[in-house]
């Protein structure tokens, strides 16, 4: 297992990861970003019948039909329409904002440079520290979706099943939790 | 600024109303988030001291909810897509509702 996040003397974060953990986190964040790209309206072929909403670069009014979209972007109204238009003038650039902080994880895995016994040394700046806890939260809002995690309900595999692949990936939402909170615990000292 | 019209009828009272109430941001209770990351939110978003932001965290986690901030409707629509850039779950409502 790799180590925690600490901050180095100029000021960015460092923890080490095993290669199969950077591995992993560029697969998660890989996965993100196809997510985030999925759902979203095609480029309409008969340009003009909505200009407004092409130059406006509107979202979809209707929420996301994928419950990860649809905890990532959650109605902001209880009231349907006012709902749906804050989705239509936000989403867009809600998921451009989140594409770019998973990015700037994968280009920092990129550069983590792997040692001989298969461990990597993971720097991320000081200007990077918050895409870095903003892509980790969202990766453990997707799985812990996926994994069905919800307020006073534990999840409903069996700890103990070895044969349950919900048990990895409960471990895997788990361990983001710990190098998350690492990060901040670094950011806040 | 344009220069403001002359009035001649005094506003209803209704009205008055709608346009001064206030609205509020209010942040969920999600069984994901890390309360660290939670309290590092408020005080990096809305720049809270850290115990005010760990009150509200807590605030959140045991009651369910808090109100985070108070303004206009556009500066609470402003606060609730910067919420759910950090993924926190966020809604806004008028102070009264």
């Amino acid at each position: 297992m790799g180590t925690a996040f600490r901050r180095t003397r100029d000021g960015a974060y460092t923890c080490t990861l095993h290669r199969a953990e950077a591995d992993l986190l560029r697969s998660l964040a890989g996965q993100l970003l196809e997510l985030l790209a999925d759902g979203e309206p095609e480029p309409r072929p008969d340009a003009g019948s909505d200009l407004l909403a092409e130059v406006l670069d509107l979202a979809s009014p209707e929420p996301p039909e994928d419950p990860v979209l649809r905890r990532l972007f959650p109605d902001a109204y209880a009231d349907t329409p006012a709902a749906s238009d804050f989705r239509r003038y936000t989403e867009r650039g809600l998921r451009d904002l989140k594409r770019r902080t998973a990015l700037v994880v994968l280009t920092d895995l990129d550069r983590a440079e792997p040692h001989r016994d298969g461990r990597a040394v993971l720097r991320v700046g000081a200007d990077d520290a918050q895409a870095w806890l903003r892509a980790l939260t969202d990766l453990r809002l997707a799985l812990g979706t996926r994994l069905g995690i919800e307020q006073g309900v534990e999840p409903d595999f069996d700890a103990d099943d070895r044969d349950d692949p919900r048990r990895y990936v409960h471990g895997v939402y788990e361990w983001l939790g710990w190098l998350q909170d690492s990060l901040v615990r670094a950011v806040m000292r | 600024m344009t220069t403001a019209p002359v009035e001649l009828d005094e506003p209803r009272a209704d009205e008055h109303l709608a346009v001064d109430s206030p609205w509020v941001t209010i942040v969920w209770n999600d069984p994901v988030n890390l309360m660290s990351y939670v309290t590092y939110v408020f005080c990096t978003y809305f720049g809270y001291q850290r115990a005010v932001a760990e009150k509200l965290m807590l605030d959140v986690h045991h009651k369910g909810r808090a109100v985070v901030s108070t303004g206009s409707r556009e500066e609470m629509e402003r606060d609730v897509e910067a919420m759910h850039g950090y993924g926190l779950w966020a809604t806004l409502q008028r102070a009264d509702d």
